[in-house]
């Protein structure tokens, strides 16, 4: 896998001289930054568990990205309407496909696997998003909460408690079930908002009503999303502002923001790194959930767990082609983040990467 | 500081948490743009006269902090009705919740089932395939969308095997009820107690000695259970191996060996020593479970407090939503409370 | 079994109780084998107190733990023998007896002090019960009333104030000096033929350190133990040893009784050692220290070990080792310098 250790140098190196440019200096001050980066890259290498989960994710990447621009067939054009015999149509064999999707049909006579590739784009943009709006939200207040403590730790932790004690689930129902409307006002009166988040989840304009569906999971996600990350950053916080060398930030008159981002957040990020990997492979298994539950958009948007849910209907008889697929397409995306994650975990553990730096000097010794 | 006061101290503590869900939840509802009221009564009993009466009972004309407080009053004195079906809320919770009980707990067993063997194996296999394949597992449980889960466990276990059922719950003899719902007149505290109880179908039975209904209650919902135990028992697996194995990596353990401590005693040092994060882990997900399983609710058609919540949603049911919430908020509270408490008994370093 | 055990090989001089010869311990880690202790011998006479004494790292603690087996991986015993004189007068050894009679020996017959009291006390137990399993698992029948109350006993012995109520206590309830108490009277529950103390007195204030020593020194009078004092602390040997091993990144450089190593010391590194102790009736400008840094284990030096820090090394130092050397009566120090032409 040596392949990978090489991407992923070039791809620290073009970083660091982007950083030379504009700083001249930067690589020589930070020479043992890059050092640790390289050895997590070569770490990473190293690990089937990551590997495997990395192209996995890349994969989903990619075909996230291009999806709905590579789909052969309008996810708005129901075939039924043409013949009914295109319903729940089977998967093939190619040799004796002639011309019939490879994966089958669904309810509406729509390809599977062109419809999946809508799918993927607005499942892909759902999780990542949630992770990455909720856990900054979880960790800002998390640091505050940690350092400052007294009252604002009282009040932080008190609200925390308050979102943790709501079941998310719950939660996310009443927003999917409140928001629709309103934001489908904002939607229609705003074209600029409506163009954007049409094409950020691979949809038609026409369907704003849907988008707004969408973007009241993803708004009821994001505050599910965050409580957990203050309570661990909090946790972590604690423990760390005890250490001399926040004592000595402190006496060297920092700032509070300076101290929390510079000194407190690095020795704190790592395990939330992991964790972010691990939710996102969450969030995505949970949007699909609410939208199997009928909470997220309906007809024609071929979002995943709502093709599942629908399939489910007539599942074992007719659909069972359809669940399958689909299911498994969504334990293919989890399964990559996770995977990642797992291995994210030994990697940005120092011991580790100790342990490799020791291995490659031997060797570069033995070389000569 | 004593037990008690730790324990009056956290309870003050709940007490802003739950005034906190309450208000969230009605002023979620109270953004809601759509008439309640027409969704409560449904499109045939449209007649004007109705609809006023009932705004009026649920004070929807008055100011939103009133309707709040009416509410949260009823709640409190246990008197909201439930606008749809016209009964009251509580007594609906309470067979329902009976029945999200029983899920839970056969969930929780097969969690235990599965996850602790699954966990020790993989400590004392560490880096074999044994280890591997746990590890596998636990990605895997953690990756796969549940609702498709069911529906392959219903597939095999129900349509080709017909080795369970999906309708009903089983109950105890009407004989049974009567007895133990008559049982708080006859002893106050411990009758109320045991009626209690008794609103779990599969306790009253215990308690009248019909021990089939809970040989059936296991038949009926041993499905929904193997489900939630084999989405997370490799997690839990996870985790009782690795605290396992921090255990037996203390420099204790190596001191019992040098007493001359024989290997069940060195084990039991570890075991108990690990303990402490699985009983946090299992405790928050006997809560999870208890605060209704909504989409295994859905697909193994059970009538729990899951499934009541997301109905009550879908009608914009109110009532029902704030008390569904509140109990929700009761019992994270109450699991978080316990698992602390099961903490101090485990740890005596812990003490509040 | 015992027909076994009496086998002509284990011959172990009668006023001796512990013989080990030839030890070698390595851990196979990631970064390579750490030869720990290499080629390592040793002995104690009954009731007698020997110190190993040594840089932090030199292997003291690994030598002591291979002689109970209690390396575990990635360490291994690679060779050796560690012959021990049981109370039924058999002789056995170490590190081929069969685990349940190690089982027995442990924690009965030979006795630990670990150098951290505080990891090595379970914390979800309290310090009766500690003695209480120590003695239970060591003889049939023992009731829990009377094993608290020697308990009581044993930590009264150990000077510990009010045992009665600190019997109950959990390890994090005590301060450091008190844990380490503990231990000691733990270690002594079964009255062990031979103790080993591993830095028995480290993180300790110095008057509670003199306690301590004081305390063991009558223990071991009282129970006429033999005694293995691990340390780094040379005023401690002075007070409590019979005799002295100084070692050396994983080797014995010299040994000889207290008198001979502290008045005549031969090996470059002990003198240096002893150097480096700063006399407290004189001012000093500059703390002695001794140049370079303690070898890696991994490579370790070809030759005398010490030879990178010697200031006295010759080319012959660089590359053969050097054998023991007799000097006094049981004064051997391994170092070319002595070398008998």
């Amino acid at each position: 896998m040596e392949f990978m250790y090489k991407a992923l140098k070039k791809v620290i190196w073009l970083y660091a001289n982007a950083r030379e440019k504009f700083s001249p200096g930067w690589i020589t001050k930070n020479s043992s930054r890059i050092r640790e980066w390289e050895l997590m890259a070569y770490a990473y290498s190293k690990s089937p568990i990551g590997v495997v989960g990395g192209i996995i994710v890349f994969v989903v990447f990619i075909l996230s990205v291009i999806g709905p621009m590579i789909s052969w067939e309008p996810y708005w054009e129901y075939k039924i309407v043409i013949n009914e015999s295109y319903r729940y149509m089977p998967p093939c064999l190619p040799p004796s496909c002639s011309g019939n999707p490879l994966l089958g049909t669904d309810e509406w006579g729509r390809d599977v696997l062109a419809m999946s590739l809508y799918g993927m784009r607005i499942s892909f943009v759902i999780s990542i998003v949630v992770v990455l709006l909720g856990a900054p939200l979880g960790i800002i207040l998390g640091l505050l909460a940690g350092y400052k403590g007294g009252l604002i730790d009282e009040v932080l932790m008190r609200v925390t408690d308050i979102f943790l004690a709501f079941p998310g689930l719950v939660l996310a129902i009443a927003f999917a079930s409140v928001l629709p409307q309103r934001l489908r006002g904002v939607l229609e009166a705003n074209s600029a908002l409506r163009v954007f988040f049409a094409s950020l989840f691979g949809l038609r304009e026409a369907e704003y009503g849907q988008i707004a569906a969408l973007l009241s999971i993803w708004f009821a996600m994001v505050i599910v999303w965050w409580p957990g990350y203050a309570r661990i950053v909090r946790g972590s916080t604690l423990s760390v502002k005890e250490m001399p060398f926040i004592e000595a930030a402190k006496l060297s008159g920092l700032s509070t923001w300076s101290i929390l981002f510079r000194h407190l957040l690095p020795n704190v990020i790592s395990p939330i790194l992991v964790m972010m990997t691990f939710d996102i492979a969450t969030a995505t298994l949970f949007a699909a959930a609410l939208s199997f539950l009928g909470l997220g958009p309906q007809e024609p948007v071929p979002e995943l767990g709502f093709m599942i849910s629908k399939a489910g209907q007539f599942f074992p008889e007719r659909s069972s082609h359809v669940v399958i697929y689909l299911g498994s397409l969504l334990l293919f995306i989890a399964i990559g983040w996770n995977l990642l994650g797992d291995a994210l975990r030994d990697i940005l553990d120092p011991r580790t990467r100790r342990a490799i730096e020791y291995r490659l000097e031997k060797e570069k010794k033995k070389r000569g | 500081m004593g037990m008690a006061s730790f324990l009056v101290r956290r309870f003050l503590t709940f007490i802003p948490t739950l005034i906190g869900v309450l208000l969230i939840t009605y002023l979620i509802a109270y953004a809601i743009p759509a008439d309640p009221v027409r969704a409560w009564v449904g499109e045939k009993l449209m007649n004007p006269q109705t609809l006023e009466q009932i705004r009026v009972k649920y004070k929807f004309n008055a100011p939103w902090y009133e309707q709040f407080t009416f509410l949260v009053q009823q709640l409190l004195t246990g008197q909201l009705e439930d606008p749809v079906r016209h009964r009251n809320v509580f007594t609906e919770i309470t067979s329902r919740f009976g029945v999200t009980v029983e899920v839970a707990i056969v969930g929780f067993l097969f969690l235990v089932a599965i996850g602790i063997p699954l966990g020790l194996l993989a400590a004392v296999f560490k880096d074999t395939p044994v280890d591997f394949a746990v590890r596998i597992m636990a990605l895997v449980g953690s990756s796969l969308p549940a609702f498709v889960l069911y529906y392959f466990l219903i597939l095999l276990l129900f349509v080709y095997t017909k080795t369970t059922y999906l309708a009903g719950i089983p109950e105890p003899t009407m004989a049974c009820k009567t007895t133990i719902s008559t049982l708080p007149h006859n002893t106050p505290i411990l009758g109320h107690l045991a009626s209690a109880l008794g609103s779990v179908p599969m306790f009253s039975a215990i308690m009248c000695g019909e021990f089939n209904v809970v040989v059936d209650t296991f038949k009926r919902l041993y499905l929904p259970g193997l489900a939630l135990g084999l989405l997370n028992g490799g997690f839990i697996a996870r985790i009782v191996r690795n605290s396992l194995l921090d255990a037996l990596s203390a420099e204790f353990i190596l001191y019992g060996k040098a007493r001359g401590l024989r290997r069940l005693s060195v084990w039991k040092h570890a075991l108990k020593n690990a303990m402490v994060p699985v009983v946090t882990v299992l405790g928050l997900n006997f809560g999870g479970l208890l605060s209704g399983a909504i989409i295994a609710e859905t697909v193994f058609n059970i009538p729990g407090i899951g499934r009541y919540m997301y109905e009550a949603i879908m009608r914009l049911n109110f009532p029902v939503i704030i008390a569904c919430t509140f109990l929700v908020a009761v019992i994270y509270v109450t699991v978080n409370l316990v698992v602390d408490i099961l903490y101090a008994v485990i740890d005596p370093r812990i003490r509040y | 079994m015992i027909v076994f055990y009496m086998d002509n090989n284990l011959y172990l001089p009668e006023n001796e109780i512990l013989r080990v010869e030839d030890l070698v311990v390595k851990f196979y880690t990631y970064a390579g084998v750490v030869h720990a202790v290499s080629g390592v011998s040793f002995y104690v006479k009954n009731g007698e107190a020997i110190a190993l004494v040594g840089e932090t790292g030199c292997g003291k603690t690994v030598t002591t733990r291979a002689i109970t087996r209690l390396i575990e991986s990635p360490g291994r015993v690679e060779s050796g023998r560690a012959l021990f004189r049981r109370p039924n007068g058999v002789v056995v050894d170490l590190l081929k007896v069969d685990p349940e009679t190690l089982r027995e020996i442990r924690g009965k017959e030979i006795a630990y002090i670990f150098q951290d009291p505080t990891s090595a006390l379970d914390p979800l137990y309290t310090i009766g019960f500690h003695i209480h399993e120590t003695i239970a698992e060591h003889s049939k029948n023992i009731k829990k009333k009377y094993t608290f109350k020697k308990a009581v006993e044993l930590l009264r012995q150990a000077l510990i104030p009010n045992p009665e109520v600190r019997v109950k206590n959990y390890p994090h309830e005590m301060s450091g000096g008190m844990r380490q108490r503990s231990v000691i009277a733990i270690s002594l529950s079964n009255s062990p033929r031979l103790l080993i103390a591993d830095e028995p007195t480290t993180n300790l204030d110095v008057t509670i350190q003199a306690q301590i020593l004081d305390l063991l020194r009558g223990l071991q009078e009282q129970y006429k133990m033999g005694v293995i004092l691990i340390t780094h602390n040379l005023g401690i040997v002075a007070e409590m040893a019979n005799r002295v091993y100084v070692m050396y990144a994983g080797k014995i450089v010299e040994e000889g009784t207290t008198e001979q190593i502290f008045y005549n010391p031969q090996h470059p590194y002990t003198k240096l050692l002893l150097r480096a102790v700063p006399d407290p009736t004189k001012r000093v400008e500059k703390l002695e220290s001794i140049p370079g840094v303690v070898p890696s284990l991994i490579n370790p030096p070809l030759g005398c070990r010490f030879h990178p820090r010697c200031p006295f090394a010759t080319t012959k130092c660089a590359s053969e080792e050097p054998p023991m050397i007799q000097v006094e009566n049981e004064h051997r120090v391994s170092c070319w310098l002595f070398e008998k032409s």
